[in-house]
């Protein structure tokens, strides 16, 4: 991403008819051999077994730590079409194991397995606000001293389920998408996983753990206008910024930057780009938006989770990430809309935003630790 | 009733007890000869009878949506009209909605996979594809009523019900909402009851017309619990009971689990809820009875365990029906894979 490099790809492999440009994981690492674990399982395996690599704490904390993971695709991957011809019969051909990883709930228990941990475990499925509202509620569950650490995220197969679904809603763009671009066709799909490792800051410190950031505020609100579209005045968004803003004991000149949902599709980016004018109303300065789903696509229930460790990213590195492909954004006078050259400066707070399909928003406040 | 906890104040359900607001009758059931596909002999489960929604909820339009939105719809607006709420006097951006399922909407994903099988994955059908999606029916009870709060659908191997239910209550503690609608359920079809025949998880009585308890497996059932909290203070009608405390677990040591979390308290029942173990030897049980001692233990009902994560609400309304007496209580909930969850509760 520094070196402006996305991962797109076209693809015409995913089924028949399929022409289309997706951004996939290459070979995964070989895990827990034996089990029947879905592609969206092993993904995020894999993730959460990064996200602890360095964990040097008591293995007791690991071990009684929470997972809130998300996932909208779960095991879908792992099933063909066939089982709608009789379920029983595909059953009989090998697909008993492969139906249990079925249900969402598989993700988060495929990562308790994986890293032996017995805490309370739960999967969110938000549509493509689950990655970011995994990690708000994973901070509740801190709060609630339910567990010493949680692990948070997000993960996504690629499949013909949600490729067929977005492609018969006329969603996707053939060609690598352009966010926030006046000539924006419409979203890329990609596949991934991102983890988290959350705990409370006076536990970090005084564990002396290398502390990334500092979630400083969160919330989740719902349009409830449509089952799919955004509400077109972006305010159900707004509110939901506004909240995490409040929570954070930010104002509005306080955001150096923020990682937008940006999809690429007509309604999604309009609606997005009213709720930051409304939200970061009255700022002295545009408000620096970018969406990097113009890297890797939208990886729907891994999004949130994969865009807050960018975020964070973003924050360490003083590194914010343009918009790819954007040569004609949207007219806001609101917005400084980042895109050309990686614009590089210290970013004390920033923000990652999220919504999906049923109306549902996260935002999600970070900030640099002072450690 | 004086109490700083969260508090349930009302209950909707759509069950195959029926389409009820509040408590329920709680008698044992008998499942049900299985008609909606055809089956290799005869099969039973516990089903919720066909019903028009906008029959229960006028102006309700449920023709494009799976039957668990549209139970979710009703079950929420019957628990919204026994908690006796007038949403227009609320502030509907502090409420929120938490949905908990096993399956989510699976009905249409197998619609969706048949447009697929008939027509190829080009041909698919780009109405169904949205109300595949796990949070449809949240999303359409926010709709419905307006609801512009948190709204989040969870799942847990075994305990998504209980974890909503804690989750929910968190956000009332924590501020974060002023009012939380918590549901729960799946529906039956036949790809997942084939899917438990298969596995051979299914007991004698689906089968038969034998005894309903059986140690050798569940009967599988479907349904829609929703039950509105709110903070403590704030209600003004009656309330069935208070939140207090609770706790979930993928694993590790349930009774020392479940004494660290009561501490002093000693409840006066253990309510059980089983998830899709098999009903008489549910460990559920074995540990209710150990961690109890003198205390009271309300079964778990097989109709609610036959709803596998998603049956805890059930089993909490059976429990509450059944009125076992005021005071404190357990509400516990444990599974053969392990783990648990438990919630503390003062009955009123």
């Amino acid at each position: 991403m520094l070196a402006g490099q996305c991962c797109f790809k076209p693809a015409t492999e995913l089924y028949p008819g399929f022409a289309g440009t997706v951004a996939a994981v290459g070979a995964l690492p070989s895990l827990a051999e034996g089990h029947r674990y879905s592609r969206t399982d092993r993904m995020a395996m894999a993730g959460a077994r990064d996200a602890v690599a360095d964990f040097d704490g008591p293995a007791s904390d690991l071990r009684e730590s929470g997972i809130v993971m998300a996932s909208t695709v779960g095991g879908l991957s792992e099933i063909d079409a066939e089982i709608s011809r009789g379920p029983a019969a595909w059953y009989r051909q090998g697909g008993l194991s492969r139906a249990a990883s079925y249900p969402v709930s598989r993700v988060a228990a495929s990562v308790a397995e994986h890293l032996g941990i017995e805490g309370p475990t739960c999967a969110v499925s938000v549509a493509c606000a689950s990655g970011a509202m995994a990690i708000a509620l994973a901070a509740n569950l801190l709060l609630d001293e339910a567990a010493p650490m949680v692990l948070a995220g997000g993960s996504d197969a690629l499949c013909p389920f949600t490729l067929s679904g977005f492609n018969s809603l006329q969603a996707l763009d053939p060609e690598p998408c352009r966010p926030f671009d006046q000539n924006r066709k419409g979203l890329n799909i990609g596949e991934g996983a991102a983890v988290l490792v959350l705990e409370t800051l006076a536990r970090a410190t005084r564990r002396g753990a290398r502390i990334l950031a500092v979630l400083r505020g969160w919330a989740m609100t719902n349009d409830a206008t449509h089952p799919t579209a955004p509400r077109k005045d972006g305010l159900g968004l707004a509110c939901c910024i506004q909240r995490a803003l409040e929570m954070a004991g930010c104002g509005i000149e306080d955001v150096g930057y923020v990682n937008a949902h940006g999809t690429g599709t007509p309604l999604n980016d309009i609606a997005e780009t009213h709720a930051y004018e409304s939200a970061f109303h009255g700022r002295s300065r545009p408000i620096p938006v970018s969406s990097t789903k113009s890297y890797f696509g939208h990886c729907l229930g891994a999004a949130g989770a994969l865009e807050a460790a960018i975020t964070i990213t973003a924050m360490q590195t003083g590194a914010l990430f343009p918009t790819l492909r954007l040569t004609d954004p949207i007219e806001s006078s609101g917005i400084d809309w980042l895109r050309g050259e990686l614009r590089r400066q210290p970013l004390p707070v920033a923000m990652s935003v999220s919504a999906g399909f049923g109306g549902s928003n996260a935002a999600l406040v970070f900030g640099r630790s002072r450690a | 009733m004086k109490t700083t906890l969260p508090v349930l104040t009302g209950i909707g359900s759509v069950t195959p007890y029926g389409l009820l607001a509040g408590l329920i009758s709680a008698e044992p059931l008998e499942p049900s000869v299985i008609t909606a596909w055809s089956t290799p002999g005869l099969r039973r489960a516990f089903l919720v009878e066909t019903f028009r929604p906008a029959s229960i909820v006028p102006g309700l339009k449920t023709r494009r949506l799976d039957r668990l939105s549209a139970w979710a719809l009703v079950a929420s607006s019957l628990a919204l009209r026994d908690a006796g709420i007038d949403l227009s006097y609320m502030d509907r951006s502090r409420i929120a909605v938490f949905f908990a399922t096993g399956f989510g909407c699976v009905e249409l994903t197998a619609a969706f996979y048949q447009s697929a099988a008939t027509n190829g994955w080009a041909g698919t059908d780009p109405i169904t594809f949205p109300e595949t999606l796990s949070n449809a029916p949240a999303s359409h009870v926010a709709l419905f009523h307006d609801l512009r709060g948190p709204n989040v659908t969870l799942s847990s191997k075994s305990f998504a019900a209980e974890s909503a239910l804690l989750q929910g209550a968190s956000l009332l503690r924590l501020g974060q909402a002023d009012l939380a609608i918590v549901l729960a359920g799946d529906t039956l079809t036949q790809a997942v009851y084939e899917w438990y025949e298969a596995a051979h998880l299914l007991a004698p009585a689906c089968f038969s017309n034998g005894p309903t308890f059986s140690a050798d497996g569940f009967i599988p059932s479907e349904g829609v619990v929703a039950m509105v909290l709110e903070p403590a203070g704030r209600q003004t009608a009656r309330s069935y009971a208070a939140l207090g405390a609770g706790r979930w677990a993928a694993g590790g040591d349930v009774q020392a689990g479940v004494r660290q979390l009561l501490g002093d308290v000693r409840p006066d029942f253990i309510l059980c809820a089983g998830n899709g173990a098999p009903c008489a030897s549910s460990p559920v049980s074995s540990s209710a009875c150990t961690i109890a001692g003198e205390t009271e233990v309300i079964p778990a009902q097989a109709v609610a365990t036959g709803m596998g994560e998603a049956g805890a609400l059930l089993h909490l309304l059976l429990a509450l029906s059944k009125r076992p007496g005021q005071g404190p209580a357990l509400l516990l909930g444990t599974s053969a894979h392990g783990g648990f969850a438990a919630l503390r509760l003062e009955l009123f």
